[in-house]
């Protein structure tokens, strides 16, 4: 079970047995052992000062569990946070005589912006990249500190005065501040894994082009996961720098520094929202032990840090909690029989009941008497020119054709005929080169990928791309209809938006799936709820590729009913399809693409005999014997058998 | 003439840069994977030429004879032990390993060779050839020559045998590769092997060049990474041109600005190019969904 | 299952500090029990960045703690260092110290190597009203913190260690004066004031300076700055060095055949036959230096030094090891001036009034805490270490003027 998983589990409620009241108390017990514990230790500054030292790790490693584990984007950089904040209140305390306790806040604001300067540029790098960034940008931030000397004193530093409490108090005004810092972190990071702007990481982490697709403006959302990642570190930095009365560049951009924080989000649990507070307890005092006994022991410190990192990379990526909540769970399920499932090919009966109260229906649309003629029908989608080359090889060559709305268009070809390109090119996931896409009448190749689906286009893929290690609900709800800071801020799994998802799953059938984690479905679920994904953005076209590949005959049958039940209900179809008797049986009218170009358009009947489309698919002159079939259940492109005769002219409709 | 110099000397470093980074950009170009560890083995070849040179006086450049297959045998192990079980990790989890083997190293070498500044300085180290205004310092020739002698050898290796055709055959295409026959984890193992033989050979002609402490790593590093993003990552020809043009870079910006800034180049290298044109110089680029 | 994420941090926290209560309540030591040790407290780099002073600076405790041991201990009491490594790392150097007073609850302090440690501990130090003797922190950042009990155990602050370096090139006649300088120096908190210092008094002398950068710490390659340098054609070079950026830049200086009348480098010369042996020992030939320490000064306890670390650890001992020893000897003054160590600002007072005689000299210092000495000038000749200047402790009684060119030794 997924971390994501297991937290909707908890809110759920109770589903194990356990009261709902026992995790809010244990939380609360916890922070008041925290509140309390230091005041019976006044006299033992070595305590306060380790847990100072572990508390600010758990700011840290939870601020930068926000970019580098919802997200997915490692950073390496973080602990520049701190050095930044530290500096801003050094600085400014240099030049007024505000107390750097005032002060700290405003490393925080600091580091927002420093975070918000980085991250415009450094988010369209990935993987690898984005991590090879962050480490420049941590020794640049060292170098400059150093450079810089007349702001920030250089390699001699900035000496801060001394607390002004008295000794007896010892260290407790620190300790109370980062432990304020610390829960608030904790709560921030829960509070964005609830949210609607936590669901969209984790989408982008799963996989960010599959976000954009669905409305997720990809950019956006990683530039402010990343500023809230840096904001409490910077204060926290702040106040690290008083703690020390000392602020100088080695110390302050260390990069062992970042390495421990990565390492205690890792080893507690990356992405969950305890990980990083269990790995902050569990390394700082390991740290101060390896100091102590083995400190005289030249470089067991590094050994033990670069031997731990790389084992928690090896063997525990997950981290402690995730490991020992899938192990509890292997354990809970041991020897049980797996329950058999009832495959849920439910007709459109329960579906039908559902229209009143679906809002899935556009407001456009569905007078199903007044349906007018195909050819007369406005084209919803159109397609001119379109172009593209990929190295030398040319995928699309001057492609145009139109699906007309309320239609159920097929697009057919043979491989490599630009099908799939065209849908990259419509949604955006790919960049043109040539040509214009016009939707609703109105031109949209130009706009981004996460731009396109409030327009009313939705688009499933090939080879499904749901988040896998989300659940079913997660995945449907992901979808951002419009973006607004305060629709971020909204609740993801809970409230209107939940309840609609619920909905669209039962509308496809797999309501009883809305737990379950999405990479353990079957490819012919997967479909569904893609297509449950797609639905919730309420579109008024919805371009499928090859919904029916690689799935049982008798949910295709499912499928196509849901399709045409949509159709029906107003949403128009543009289905990529290798199944001929699908095509045939669902798609009017029928595109052909070959090459590169449409080589035809028109009702399936006639594209069957079309000389042209059977020598794009068997290659010579189409004088081949037979058309395609037409249900002689060859799926997946199988080779047609031509049928002789000329078909209607190219292009003319019915 | 100090331009001539600074130049001069500019290329000569870049020449040996050239060959350091070749071993970490043919790493990423076969596997995708940066090993960050690349300066700690520097460091770590440098010390074993070192203790060669103090037990026995053997040179440093004919030292690269013993520490070139050492090394390769070290990047086998390391393979073979530690990165092969995150293939199908995400890029960034294997990022992170090796820089927990960087930092292990470290460790390592703090541990039996002391946190102390070694230098290896056979008779010519401090010496120079003079020629016309300009001095050529000895070691750093040599160590130019050297250093493109065995990149060129690298080159031969990786176009004319059978091995070097399998690792580029891996690298393009690892599921047609194995239909012709290349086992491609097999392959995996020699290519990180031959990655980090080349740190053999580098760290012995640094020894000679700048003294040496574990935690040296780091400056290296950087500036392995700096030429390999410019010249772009996985293409061997481009960190040679990357490398030169970064020697350079670096001992203008020293001579000219301060050499407080020239490590900096490095730094905005890597982030400039890495955002502006990801592929480098010469690197080719991968299809990506559009991410921004 | 859901306890699971809470109960471990909840868990850790709490064996955590019932361990260190348990501990902390065990390791008091009580009043004066005279057959108990009594503990000095230090915490110096033993690894990272400064491994290699930090190490010196532990032998040179060391030799104390066995010679105040052999000699009857002090107050009667004997002497055990308990020494931590802070690997060269702040955060970790404050909770050392942190951990030292609070937890082990250790007797008295002796400082960490380098300025930009004991800057944050030394506050340590003053917060818990401790005495804090450190072998090596110059800075003058040190010293304006009103702090009342740091105390530098070195002749000079870093601003006038040059001093009689800087008065020996004003004071030469003008026909074989230099004209011109250049300043390379590392960015470091010690080197780089030093370097000032000197510049700053040749300027006023009209010695025009043609060359004055800084490089950063992690330097090693100096041929395009000795190329720089060479450009420039000064007469005097004077380096703000460590040690191994001194060592590289004169092994540079070769390379690029470059040859000042006089060459001045802070620290770097000190370190002996490493120092030799890092850039041969036919150019060290002339090498200024200013040192704190000279193993030849006839100062009290300076050769039973000597003797006794050649004995224990061989060689001749490294500057920072003599700063470490003269440090402790300077707390062991005050323990023994005062009579007892129950009142610390009883120690600092102490220093603060009466003059202490170390194997640097006598020592003593302002309210800061910043020591009135003078540093000698020391200079290598014929392949050893000669003290020039003052002339009340010089070893050799020549200067050697104009430097002679790289690889010939005198």
């Amino acid at each position: 079970m997924t971390p994501a998983g297991a937290a909707v589990a908890e809110r759920a409620g109770g589903r194990s047995g356990v009261p709902r009241w026992l995790r809010p108390a244990v939380i609360t017990a916890g922070v008041l052992v925290l509140v309390l514990a230091p005041l019976g230790f006044t006299e033992n500054t070595y305590i306060q000062t380790v847990l100072i030292l572990t508390l600010l790790l758990v700011v840290s490693s939870s601020g930068w569990n926000i970019i580098s584990g919802f997200a997915g984007y490692v950073s390496l950089g973080q602990g520049a946070f701190i050095g930044v904040g530290a500096y801003t209140v050094g600085i400014l305390s240099r030049h007024t005589d505000v107390s750097p306790f005032v002060l700290a806040p405003l490393g925080g604001v600091a580091a927002a912006a420093l975070a918000a300067v980085l991250g415009l540029v450094a988010m369209r790098a990935r993987g690898h990249a984005f991590v090879i960034i962050t480490i420049a940008f941590l020794f640049l931030m060292q170098t400059l500190a150093l450079n810089l000397q007349s702001i920030t004193g250089g390699s001699a530093g900035i000496t801060l005065p001394l607390p002004t409490w008295s000794r007896d108090i010892g260290e407790l005004p620190f300790y109370y501040a980062m432990l304020a810092l610390a829960v608030l972190s904790v709560a921030l990071a829960a509070w964005i894994r609830r949210s609607k702007l936590g669901a969209g990481l984790l989408a982008i982490r799963e996989d960010e082009g599959k976000a954009t697709a669905i409305g997720i403006r990809t950019p956006a959302y990683k530039l402010i996961g990343f500023v809230v990642s840096a904001v409490l570190i910077g204060i926290a930095g702040g106040i690290d720098g008083y703690f020390l009365t000392f602020i100088d560049p080695r110390g302050m951009f260390d990069i062992l520094i970042s390495v421990q924080i990565v390492l205690a989000a890792l080893l507690g649990g990356r992405g969950t929202i305890w990980g990083p507070v269990l790995g902050a307890f569990l390394l700082q005092p390991l740290s101060e032990v390896v100091n102590n006994y083995f400190g005289t022991r030249l470089g067991i410190r590094l050994l033990v840090f670069g031997g731990l990192l790389a084992l928690v990379v090896m063997l525990m990526p997950a981290g402690i909690i995730p490991t020992i909540r899938t192990a509890v769970r292997r354990w809970r399920e041991r020897g049980s029989v797996v329950p058999f499932i009832e495959q849920p090919v439910r007709r459109a009966k329960p579906a039908a009941a559902a229209p009143p109260e679906e809002p899935a229906v556009p407001a456009l649309a569905v007078r199903v008497s007044d349906r007018e003629p195909v050819a007369e029908r406005p084209p919803l989608l159109e397609i001119q020119g379109l172009s593209k080359r990929f190295g030398g090889l040319t995928a699309l060559d001057g492609c145009s054709f139109s699906v007309r709305e309320g239609t159920i268009t097929g697009l057919i070809g043979p491989n490599g005929s630009g099908k799939t390109t065209v849908f990259n090119l419509v949604t955006g996931i790919v960049p043109g080169a040539g040509g214009q896409v016009r939707f609703d009448s109105r031109r949209i190749d130009q706009l981004r990928p996460w731009e396109r689906p409030a327009l009313g286009i939705g688009r499933t893929f090939q080879i499904t791309r749901l988040f896998k290690q989300l659940t079913v609900l997660e995945n449907v709800v992901a979808p951002l209809s419009h973006f607004s800071l305060r629709h971020l801020a909204s609740g993801g799994t809970s409230g209107a938006e939940a309840a609609r998802a619920r909905e669209l799953l039962d509308l496809v059938g797999l309501g009883a799936f809305g737990d379950r984690t999405a990479g353990t479905l079957s490819f012919g679920q997967q479909k569904l709820v893609e297509l449950a994904q797609v639905l919730m953005l309420e579109p008024k076209l919805i371009m499928l590729d090859e919904p029916a590949g690689g799935v049982n005959p008798s949910l295709i049958e499912h499928l196509a009913d849901l399709i045409r039940q949509l159709n029906r209900d107003g949403i128009s179809f543009l289905v990529v399809e290798h199944n001929m008797p699908l095509v045939l049986q669902l798609c009017d009218p029928v595109v052909v693409l070959a090459a590169g170009r449409c080589i035809a358009q028109g009702p399936p009947q006639a594209i069957q005999r079309d000389p042209e489309v059977l020598g794009a698919y068997l290659g010579g002159d189409g004088s081949a014997t037979q058309g395609l079939p037409e249900g002689s259940g060859a799926p997946q492109g199988g080779a047609p058998v031509g049928r002789g005769g000329p078909g209607n002219p190219r292009g003319v409709p019915r | 003439m100090k331009l001539a110099q600074t130049v001069l000397l500019g290329l000569l470093t870049g020449g040996v840069y050239a060959l350091l980074a070749s071993g970490l950009t043919l790493v990423f170009g076969v596997m995708r994977i940066i090993n960050v560890a690349q300066g700690a083995l520097l460091i770590l070849a440098a010390l074993f030429t070192f203790e060669i040179w103090r037990r026995t006086g053997l040179d440093p450049l004919l030292a690269i004879v013993v520490t070139t297959p050492l090394m390769f045998g070290i990047g086998w192990l390391l393979y073979r032990g530690l990165l092969a079980r995150v293939r199908a990790a995400p890029e960034a989890m294997t990022v992170l390993l090796t820089f927990a083997l960087a930092i292990a190293i470290e460790g390592f070498m703090g541990l039996i060779w002391r946190n102390v500044f070694r230098s290896v300085t056979p008779s010519y180290f401090a010496s120079s050839f003079h020629v016309g205004g300009l001095f050529l310092p000895k070691g750093l020739a040599a160590g130019c020559v050297t250093a493109v002698v065995v990149l060129g050898l690298l080159y031969l290796a990786l176009t004319r045998t059978w091995t070097g055709r399998a690792i580029r055959a891996a690298a393009e295409n690892v599921q047609g590769a194995q239909l012709v026959g290349v086992s491609v984890v097999d392959v995996a193992a020699v290519t990180f092997a031959i990655g980090i033989a080349t740190t053999g050979a580098g760290g012995s002609i640094l020894s000679i060049l700048q003294p040496f402490f574990p935690a040296s790593h780091y400056v290296w590093i950087s500036k392995l990474l700096g030429i390999i993003v410019l010249g772009g990552m996985g293409s061997l020809p481009g960190a040679v041109i990357g490398a030169l043009l970064l020697g350079v870079a670096e001992n203008v910006t020293s001579a000219y600005v301060s050499p407080r800034w020239s490590l900096v180049v490095f730094y905005v290298v890597i982030m400039v190019v890495l955002l502006v044109r990801p592929q480098g110089i010469a690197g080719s680029r991968l299809r990506e969904d559009v991410a921004a | 299952m859901r306890k699971f994420r809470q109960v471990p941090a909840a868990l850790v926290t709490l064996l955590l500090l019932v361990a260190a209560g348990c501990s902390s309540n065990n390791s008091g030591s009580g009043g004066g029990g005279t057959s108990k040790p009594l503990v000095i407290g230090a915490s110096l780099p033993l690894s990272g960045d400064f491994a290699q002073p930090g190490e010196a600076s532990r032998r040179g405790y060391t030799i104390w703690q066995d010679m105040v041991n052999k000699n009857g201990g002090l107050l009667k009491r004997q002497v055990q260092l308990k020494i931590v490594d802070d690997a060269s790392d702040q955060n970790t150097v404050v909770s050392d110290y942190n951990r030292l007073i609070s937890q082990d609850k250790v007797n008295l302090l002796l400082g960490s190597f380098s300025s930009l440690l004991n800057i944050p501990a030394s506050a340590v130090a003053e917060r818990n009203r401790m005495t804090y003797v450190c072998p090596s922190c110059g800075s003058p950042d040190m010293f304006n913190r009103n702090f009342k009990n740091i105390f530098f155990a070195q002749p000079a602050t870093a601003v006038h260690q040059a001093d009689l370096f800087a008065q020996w090139v004003k004071s030469l006649p003008a026909d074989q004066r230099p004209k011109t300088a250049a300043y390379p120096a590392q960015d470091d908190p010690f080197a780089q004031p030093v370097v000032n210092g000197i510049k700053d008094q040749l300027e006023a002398a009209g010695i025009k300076t043609v060359y004055s950068k800084v490089y950063p710490a992690d330097t090693s390659n100096f041929d395009t700055i000795a190329s720089d340098i060479k450009n420039a054609k000064p007469d005097v070079i004077a380096q703000g060095a460590v040690f191994e950026d001194g060592v590289g830049l004169v092994r540079s200086l070769v390379k690029a055949g470059y040859n000042p009348k006089a060459m001045f480098q802070t620290s770097a010369p000190s370190n002996g036959d490493q120092y030799s042996k890092g850039v041969g020992v036919a150019n060290t030939e002339g090498v200024f230096y200013a040192v704190s320490w000279s193993p030849a000064a006839k100062y009290a306890l300076n050769q039973e030094f000597v003797q006794a670390y050649q004995a224990k650890f061989g060689g001749v001992p490294e500057e920072d090891a003599a700063d470490a020893f003269a440090a402790a000897q300077v707390l062991q003054a005050a323990v023994q001036g005062v009579g007892s160590i129950d009142d610390q600002s009883k120690l600092s007072d102490w220093l603060h009034t009466h003059k202490v005689d170390t194997i640097l000299g006598p020592l003593s210092w302002d309210q800061r805490g910043a020591p009135q000495q003078a540093f000698i000038l020391a200079q290598w000749q014929s392949g050893a270490a000669q003290v020039v200047l003052p002339q009340a402790v010089a070893t050799s009684q020549k200067i050697v003027f104009p430097k002679p060119d790289w690889g010939s030794a005198g």
